[in-house]
């Protein structure tokens, strides 16, 4: 069964936000590629295939748009997935040796879910949080900023115990200065 | 045309149409430009940053008068280069090409280009033909990069540094094989898919650093999928048919003319140590500007396999290698006592206009009334006034009735062109433009101007306001729906009416008719009668290439003389191969082929080698009437000689003579005596048609289906591509006790065929298809299926 076979009301209600045009109707690509994410955690070929049939398009077509925005997923994600901003701000900040040290803690990497379910992680390109680098976004919640090894740790240690992002007391101030090796300066 | 304006490059003012880019402004004054992604036909979008130019305009101050400097209007430059392809000139503009700033911009962007290259050159087939190389021999130094003295080592190497590595052999289709650490990511192919074919196929993955071009459709699945190789301005996208077959430069390449369908596209065939190697599509702006179709382009690995190097003769019923004074022995020892009305003369569908009058020529002076040319058509061609594609693009309306992809796919190219609102390209000094400001990415289709009826489904119908896929021989009905002869057949009143409407609201109309409607006497008659109250002009997509060619000239029988399916003359002389029935029933045959064959190893008395289209020299008429030139390429074929050389021989075997004996004598006898002018001209002379017949009418529920693709293509990777298939509905398949995966043995015109069965749902019920891969296209015949089960 197709995933918008039961939300034709929802679809209607996209389609009218559109002008009545072949390039009208190919506007709804973005709204129904955030629902799937959404409600499947990721967008498998089968739903990339349904969209574009949906559009009048080709799954290429479906893959170009959704590759270019890191929110939409190609492969599954668990509960939590933690992007990491690898691009220039946050790698000179250690965003590869927090992606280090995840890899290392989760035993999981690009494309994997940790078998609880709980986990899992990609690089991102840049996050717009440069002055607060190096930048964890879970989810699409508001980035955990100026993360250090301790911080990450406590993070992962928070999300584990099943609490809220916002409920989690990560050590240090935000906006602290943090060391190029990741590390507050003073810690 | 828009207004003119005038804009000065560098030391030369020149006029230009307004919204000229400013890419073409420099081009048109006789400079340079590089650039990547700009590309003729194609939107320009300014992606590769290569063209940056310094551009400054006068401006006028709140007095409505120039300001002046110096007495001349000052020029205001812009504060950054501007990418010259998606600028507009305007008027009084300066353009500056050649200083130190603009020079160092482009050797920066060469460098950025090259940044990620992977410098194979000397292992890429693009080599010595690539747009990217000869950039950066041009513009990729300037001074501080140069090296002081040729034994010391460099300042500056691009071999030092590292660079990103990506998947390098990536098969996109058996065509084409993608090497994504050469791309430049300049959007070329990208845009080609969504404008030209209207195939969106490939496209960016990914952004950024990471992008790379993919399909997720497998094996691209377009008609026209070759040409994304030749703009590739690097070797990232290569022909796999031709891949390291040859450098560029060892290639003995010749322009000529497609045979492969009616339409006539330009062509450059690429010969190596007389080996067929390669085609790449050429620019010929009136007719398929500068794409072509996969068959035209792909469908060539035939050529070079078991060639007929020699002629054959049959001694002790066994066909033995000869001379041609042997054959022509053999040719009048088998003639002996046949009379001159009793001989057959039989062209390929794509003989030469040289060939066409050969045969004419000779057949007058045998007296003989047994001529024709393979896939002639039931109904002629010539009795439609043709509409030229520049017509097509001003036409206020078209209706097409049959497959333009599969039947002459330059049409599919030209109708997107219409679709989408085009003007035929303005001519420069440097030909068509490279960034044509008319042209945008994804621009809105015009679907009131098209409607499609096919018998088949077709990619051209999600262009038009109204299609529906109808049972095939229903085109009679559904024309005389239209003409207000008889009611609308079941479901199709709504888009028929539809199409009434817009007839009668449209002043320019062009009617374009498959093998479907030509194959059908009744419905093509009442074709004609429509074409003609509504004044339109059509385009007829025959099977035969040179079909409009050969009808002028006469080549169709004569009273009592039998057709190109039908069996009847004593002695026979075909230029194609024809079906057992009719070999059987001749008492001495002649065949002129290009490859070897069981029919003709069985039934031939004699085999000349014959030539292929790429190695003719002589004219042929396209579906617009205009004449288009063919030129014999490098290919070895030993002692082959066409269709005049065969035919000449055959007069001297019978002892008559005829005008034509030698290819320029023809031509000569042609431009002369039936006035054929210059190529690229059309011809359209008064000519009789032959009356269709009761006989011509097709009947049965195997349907015949009009395929691009040829029979003889069908080797090497077109074998991979092509699938053949006997193809029903559901309900009919049930009703016939089939079921999709079955294997049958099938009979066809040309034999006995074992195919697999395949459903497809919304096919009409009732009729299967089977592509007909040649001349007999678009006839129906009775369904024989001999041997039916489960594979």
């Amino acid at each position: 069964m197709g995933f918008f076979d039961d939300k034709q009301d929802w679809l209607r209600g996209v389609f009218a936000q559109y002008p009545d045009t072949p390039q009208g109707r190919r506007a709804a690509l973005m709204p129904m590629l955030r629902r799937v994410q959404q409600d499947e955690g990721w967008i498998s070929p089968e739903r990339q295939e349904e969209i574009a049939q949906i559009l009048g398009t080709t799954a290429t077509e479906v893959a170009g748009v959704m590759s270019f925005y890191s929110y939409y997923q190609a492969l599954p994600t668990g509960k939590y997935h933690l992007q990491v901003c690898a691009t220039l701000s946050c790698a000179i900040g250690g965003a590869d040796e927090l992606w280090d040290e995840l890899v290392q803690e989760l035993g999981i990497l690009r494309g994997d879910v940790t078998p609880d379910g709980l986990f899992s992680i990609q690089k991102v390109e840049c996050l717009g949080s440069c002055h607060t680098a190096p930048v964890v976004q879970v989810n699409d919640e508001p980035y955990v900023e100026c993360v250090t090894k301790a911080r990450l740790h406590a993070l992962l240690q928070g999300l584990r115990e099943g609490k809220r992002l916002e409920e989690i007391v990560l050590p240090g101030k935000v906006g602290h200065e943090v060391h190029v090796r990741g590390e507050e300066v003073g810690v | 045309m828009d207004r003119m304006v005038r804009v000065t490059v560098n030391d030369r003012t020149v006029e230009v149409p307004g919204g000229t880019s400013v890419m073409d402004a420099i081009f048109h004054a006789g400079y340079d430009v590089p650039l990547f992604c700009a590309e003729k036909h194609l939107s320009p979008i300014g992606a590769c940053r290569m063209c940056l130019v310094k551009t400054g305009s006068p401006r006028k101050g709140p007095d409505g008068q120039f300001i002046l400097e110096n007495g001349q209007p000052k020029i205001f430059w812009m504060p950054k280069l501007s990418a010259a392809c998606i600028t507009a000139v305007s008027d009084g503009m300066v353009i500056d090409t050649l200083s130190d700033e603009v020079k160092h911009a482009q050797s920066g962007m060469v460098e950025l280009t090259l940044f990620n290259h992977p410098l194979d050159c000397p292992t890429c087939d693009k080599g010595g033909a690539c747009e990217l190389q000869d950039r950066s021999y041009e513009y990729g130094l300037v001074e501080k990069f140069y090296q002081p003295d040729p034994m010391e080592l460099p300042l500056y190497t691009r071999f030092e540094m590292t660079r990103r590595h990506v998947d390098k052999h990536h098969t996109l289709s058996p065509f084409i094989v993608l090497d994504r650490e050469r791309c430049i990511h300049c959007k070329r192919c990208v845009r080609y898919f969504e404008e030209i074919p209207g195939d969106e196929v490939l496209d960016f993955i990914e952004r950024g650093v990471h992008t790379f071009i993919n399909s997720e459709d497998d094996g691209l699945p377009s008609n026209f999928t070759g040409n994304i190789v030749d703009i590739c301005p690097v070797g990232a996208l290569l022909d796999q048919t031709a891949r390291f077959r040859a450098r560029n430069w060892e290639y003995d390449s010749t322009e000529t003319t497609s045979m492969d369908d009616a339409c006539g596209a330009a062509i450059t065939v690429d010969a190596r140590s007389g080996l067929l190697e390669r085609i790449r599509a050429a620019e010929r702006r009136e007719v398929n500007e500068v794409w072509i179709s996969d068959a035209a382009r792909f469908g060539h690995q035939w050529v070079n396999e078991n060639r007929v190097c020699t002629p054959l003769v049959r001694r002790d019923g066994k066909l033995v290698e000869a001379t041609w004074d042997e054959a022509l022995k053999a040719i009048r020892q088998g003639l002996d006592g046949v009379a001159p009305a009793d001989v057959g003369v039989y062209l390929a569908g794509n003989s030469t206009l040289e060939e066409g009058l050969a045969a004419l020529e000779l057949t007058a002076a045998l007296g003989t009334a047994h001529r024709d040319f393979q896939g002639r058509t039931a109904y002629p061609t010539t009795g439609f006034a043709p509409a030229s594609f520049e017509e097509l693009l001003d036409a206020e309306f078209v209706l097409v009735l049959g497959e333009p992809t599969e039947e002459a796919p330059t049409l599919h190219l030209r109708l997107s062109e219409y679709i989408r609102g085009l003007k035929p390209a303005a001519k420069l000094n440097h030909g068509t433009p490279f960034a044509d400001l008319n042209i945008k990415e994804r621009m809105p289709r015009l679907n009131h101007k098209l409607a499609l009826f096919s018998a088949y489904p077709t990619p051209t119908a999600r262009w038009a306001g109204a299609s529906a896929v109808h049972a095939p021989g229903a085109e009679a009905a559904l024309l005389a729906a239209l003409l207000g002869e008889a009611e609308a057949p079941a479901g199709l009143g709504e888009p028929l009416a539809w199409v009434k409407a817009r007839l009668a609201a449209s002043q320019r109309v062009v009617l374009v008719l498959g093998a479907g409607v030509l194959n059908q006497p009744e419905a093509a008659i009442k074709a004609r009668q429509l074409a003609e109250r509504s004044g339109a002009r059509v385009m007829c997509m025959t099977p035969a290439a040179n079909a409009r060619g050969l009808e002028a000239l006469g080549l169709f029988p004569g009273k009592g003389g039998a057709g190109w399916t039908e069996a009847g003359p004593r002695a026979v002389y075909y230029a194609y191969l024809p079906t057992e029935a009719q070999l059987k029933a001749a008492a001495f045959r002649i065949l002129h082929l290009t490859h070897r064959h069981p029919l003709a190893e069985k039934y031939a008395d004699v085999v000349l080698p014959n030539q292929t289209a790429y190695e003719k020299r002589g004219h042929t008429l396209n579906l617009e009437g205009r004449v288009l030139p063919l030129e014999p390429a490098g290919i070895n074929n030993g002692e082959a000689d066409g269709a005049v050389a065969a035919l000449g021989l055959l007069a001297e075997a019978l002892g008559v003579k005829t005008p034509v004996r030698l290819v320029r004598q023809a031509t000569r006898l042609l431009v002369e005596k039936h006035k054929l002018p210059a190529a690229l001209e059309r011809w359209l002379p008064k000519s009789t048609g032959w009356t269709a017949t009761e006989a011509d009418a097709t009947t049965g529920t195997l349907y015949l289906r009009p395929t691009m693709w040829r029979r003889e293509q069908r080797v090497g990777a077109v074998a991979r591509v092509v699938e053949i298939k006997l193809e029903m509905s559901p309900a009919t398949a049930r009703s016939q006790g089939l079921a999709d995966g079955y294997l049958v043995e099938l009979a066809l015109p040309e034999g006995v065929e074992r195919l697999e069965v395949k459903t497809v749902a919304g096919l009409p019920d009732g009729v299967m298809y089977v592509p007909a891969l040649g001349a007999w296209a678009g006839r129906r015949v009775e369904a024989k299926i001999l041997v039916g089960g489960e594979a």
